[in-house]
């Protein structure tokens, strides 16, 4: 049972992580129908930040809200120079151009960061063991659980009080009429940028702690993960991503834990075969976009 | 039939002259290294076209390829990997595997390769074709990404991450010229064929391509299981020309660069395909020399690391941002350069729609959820008579036409389209049953010419041996439209992309055509002259019409029966004079005072 209850936690806290990411890129495509490849680098980004923040001499925290505005900003910057010219254009031409944003800021991290992983010194408090009972939990686990849930209380908020947030939603539904309505376009698809950024900066930041070290590709395998995410739960849906990015979580803990030693090395391959055996059965994905923004 | 034959000809000539011309001068004339570079370009143009046969018919970009070159790759090194060598490098060979691995010719490694690659790809097909858009080009990632991990799990076989080596070199540039023919063979042909043209039209409209008869998932396995099977000749190609290599020589930086090499030239066309890579592979050659540092002009350049990959990524956003088509377009190099010849009508000999055709339509209803969209709706529809559908907004007509499309079925009551319940088949076989559409909002195959846009629906109905583009001429013929055949459907005006919708649902030879505000935003001019088109269709053909329209006159003009719906329910059903005169219609158009008074 406590076996059980632990590989429930591993599940939750990788599967959050997932869940973030899948949100940020269904945020953006929602709006745009934009599949973001450079939604990992925005991850990278932050690591590096952090990174800095800290070699710099900051205390943990400051660090941690460094990194965090700089996702935000990379990602507006990124909306401004790189998506804005393709604007409207069908969504192979946006997948294209986000694919070699992606490829290009690779190269650039490798040639002025660093090839190599650079490690970072995540404070001793956040990579203790929890006991209770018979758990033995991870503090990062722990807090990994708690930030997903307080980002989508968050979002959900945001989305369903605010002003900025209902226009985000009703762009979702059909953003030509939102423009009719006299709401900028810019502005509302800026803030999807801002926000799918901030969800970018805190898995990275999650995923940073969990692994102590920067590399340029960091993004890159946690982000492929997060577009079958995304896919399962429904492209453009953001409840299907949330929903898509536990699942998978789930799906490669079970594996992880249950799969014969002999064939651990293929875990990946199952986890993204049996999901995408789900769309034999659901091909528009488990929460279709008709279902809207409900999160 | 002839019209694969002589376009498909001319096409792969023109493309293969270059090529052929090529590899002769990199044997003959050149040296080694040229040599070399000519033949990784061959292998390149069939990797890609390869590529093209599947996203550019069906417009999904495809991460899947190299996944299948590496499948190519290490099937056929396994089975020519000189014998010698196993015992050292892959001393855990499974049984079955070592008694066929080994000191096979190079053309049965080949065979083996695409047997396999046959078998995963039609598994990975079947979920892939229900997929369109950006899911699908997603699943294609999943599938690399499947294929790469399974590459590096399976030491035993494939040595894991290490590197694959002892694999006999046997391709030079002539080998690797004629696979690259044929590969350009396959995909200039698969292009005009029926299920070639059929998948650009799903690619330009889903929805058209269904109601045009086309089994749009069917078409989109063909193609990605074609498409791998090339893909994965260029992999096989690739391995005998290093002779050896690993699991990340067929990952992200090859899909990166194939990719790119596709949409430079444009996604759309064999040609593309083939110039594109020519491009990239100078461009990639020339950078390759600047990364390590080369000195130009006396002055040391620093090394940079991944200088090809940036150059390919600009080039990739070069094109995306100035010119989305790829620099070949839309078009063929052939088609621009040979025209086809004008193609002539050839009626099929129609026989007019027989007496007993009907559509029937028994006490349909539909709930969404709690609301009442429709409530026992009955009536007939038969051959050579002008049914009109009117109703206030909101009234039921888009669902009713929806539930004899067979599109959304009835949650009560049932349809029958010459006998058969249009919720019990599939979208795409409505059509045929003899039931061709028009929609509301125009909804062309906008990149085909109208000859293609038509020919798709004639297609679908076209017997052994007949000539479908000259069936779909004499539908041209009938709404007037012979001469714009060879124009791009984008390049018509608003009333003759109308008239087009109708030519290609015409082309299906229905007994009914359900016209679904055939005039809407017409002027008075092209609304006299729908209404002398369709006057003919009948009169030529004894073609049942059911007519959907706001605008009543055009109604009371045209129509000899009038079903009239208001929010859900049919109110009223008669001659124009009868709905004319009946005081429940003029209540919910007009509201009821006004009718009291």
């Amino acid at each position: 049972m406590d076996i059980f209850l632990q590989q429930l936690l591993n599940a939750l806290s990788l599967g959050g992580t997932y869940a973030l990411l899948a949100l940020g890129l269904a945020v953006v495509f929602s709006i745009i129908g934009l599949i973001n490849f450079a939604h990992g680098e925005l991850m990278t980004v932050t690591g590096y930040a952090i990174c800095f923040a800290l070699i710099w001499g900051l205390p943990f925290p400051l660090a941690v809200i460094a990194g965090l505005s700089v996702a935000m900003v990379a990602a507006f910057l990124m909306e401004r120079v790189a998506f804005r010219p393709v604007r409207g254009a069908s969504g192979t031409t946006l997948l294209l151009t986000s694919f070699a944003v992606s490829a290009i800021l690779r190269v650039l991290f490798q040639n002025l960061i660093s090839a190599r992983p650079i490690p970072v010194s995540i404070p001793a408090s956040l990579s203790g063991v929890l006991t209770v009972g018979p758990l033995h939990l991870g503090m990062i686990q722990l807090i990994s659980i708690i930030v997903t849930l307080v980002m989508l209380l968050g979002l959900n908020l945001f989305l369903h009080r605010t002003m900025a947030g209902r226009a985000m939603r009703a762009a979702a539904e059909d953003f030509a009429v939102l423009r009719l309505m006299g709401l900028r376009a810019n502005s509302v698809v800026a803030t999807a940028f801002v926000i799918s950024g901030l969800l970018a900066g805190v898995a990275g930041l999650l995923w940073v702690a969990q692994r102590g070290s920067v590399d340029p590709l960091m993004g890159a395998l946690p982000v492929l993960k997060a577009f079958i995410a995304a896919i399962i739960g429904g492209l453009g849906s953001l409840s299907g991503a949330v929903a898509g990015g536990f699942l998978l979580g789930f799906i490669e803990v079970i594996l992880q834990a249950y799969l014969p030693e002999s064939l651990l090395p293929y875990r990946d391959a199952f986890a993204i075969l049996v999901v995408i055996a789900v769309l034999l059965f659901r091909p528009q994905g488990l929460l279709a976009r008709k279902t809207l923004v409900k999160l | 039939m002839p019209r694969i034959g002589m376009q498909a000809i001319k096409g792969t000539i023109t493309l293969a002259l270059p090529l052929i011309a090529l590899a002769i001068c990199a044997e003959l004339f050149f040296p080694a290294a040229f040599a070399r570079l000519a033949t990784l370009y061959l292998i390149y143009v069939t990797a890609v076209v390869g590529m093209q046969i599947y996203s550019g018919n069906s417009g999904i970009i495809s991460f899947g390829h190299a996944g299948f070159m590496a499948l190519g790759a290490y099937g056929s090194s396994l089975l020519t990997i000189q014998p010698a060598i196993i015992s050292t490098s892959l001393p855990n060979l499974p049984g079955w595997l070592a008694a066929i691995a080994g000191g096979q010719p190079l053309f049965v490694g080949m065979a083996g390769a695409l047997l396999v690659v046959a078998i995963v790809a039609a598994l990975f097909g079947l979920p892939l074709a229900r997929l369109g858009g950006a899911a699908a080009s997603i699943a294609t990632l999943g599938f690399l990404v499947i294929v790469h991990v399974t590459l590096v799990a399976s030491t035993d076989i494939t040595r894991g991450s290490q590197t694959f080596f002892g694999v006999p070199r046997g391709v030079s540039a002539f080998p690797a010229l004629i696979v690259a023919v044929t590969a350009v063979a396959l995909a200039r042909t698969y292009r005009g064929t029926r299920g070639g043209l059929s998948l650009r039209a799903a690619r330009e409209d889903e929805i058209a391509a269904l109601a045009c008869g086309v089994n749009v998932v069917r078409q989109r396995f063909v193609a990605w299981v074609l498409s791998g099977l090339v893909s994965a000749s260029a992999g096989v190609l690739l391995a005998h020309f290093l002779g050896a290599f690993s699991p990340k020589d067929f990952y992200f930086n090859l899909t990166f660069l194939l990719m790119s090499m596709l949409i430079l030239g444009g996604i759309s066309t064999v040609s593309g395909a083939v110039g594109g890579t020519a491009l990239i592979v100078i461009m990639v050659d020339l950078l390759r020399r600047l990364e390590g540092g080369a000195e130009v002009f006396g002055l040391q350049l620093p090394e940079v690391f991944g200088l090809t990959d940036i150059g390919v990524g600009l080039v990739i956003l070069a094109v995306m941002y100035r010119l989305r088509d790829g620099l070949f377009g839309l078009r063929e190099v052939d088609e621009r350069l040979f025209p086809e010849p004008v193609v002539r009508a050839n009626a099929p000999r129609q026989t007019p729609v027989s007496d007993d055709a009907l559509i029937s339509i028994e006490g349909v209803g539909r709930r969404f959820s709690g609301l009442v969209a429709l409530e026992d709706v009955s009536f007939i529809v038969r051959p050579g008579v002008v049914t009109g559908l009117i109703g206030p907004n909101g009234a039921g007509k888009s669902t009713l036409i929806n539930a004899i499309s067979g599109v959304v079925p009835p949650s009560s009551g049932r349809v029958l389209l010459n006998g058969t319940d249009t919720a019990l088949v599939p979208v795409n076989a409505v059509p045929t049953l003899g039931l061709g559409r028009t929609f509301q909002n125009i909804r062309l195959f906008r990149n085909l010419t109208v000859l293609e846009n038509v020919t798709v629906a004639a297609d679908a109905v076209a017997r052994p041996g007949e000539d479908s583009r000259a069936a779909a001429m004499a539908a041209l013929a009938m709404v007037g439209m012979q001469d714009d055949a060879s124009r791009p459907a984008n390049s018509l005006p608003y009333g003759a992309q109308r008239r087009l919708e109708i030519a290609r649902a015409l082309a299906l030879r229905p007994s009914f055509l359900l016209l679904d505000e055939p005039a809407a935003g017409m002027n008075p001019a092209e609304t006299d002259a729908l209404i002398g088109v369709l006057r003919q269709i009948r009169a030529d053909h004894q073609i049942g019409l059911l007519v959907v329209e706001h605008d009543l006159k055009l109604i009371m003009r045209l129509c000899d029966h009038i079903v009239v719906l208001n929010k859900g329910q049919m109110i009223a059903e008669g001659t124009p004079d009868e709905i004319r005169a009946n005081p429940a219609v003029i209540e919910a158009y007009i509201g009821k005072r006004r009718a009291a008074a």
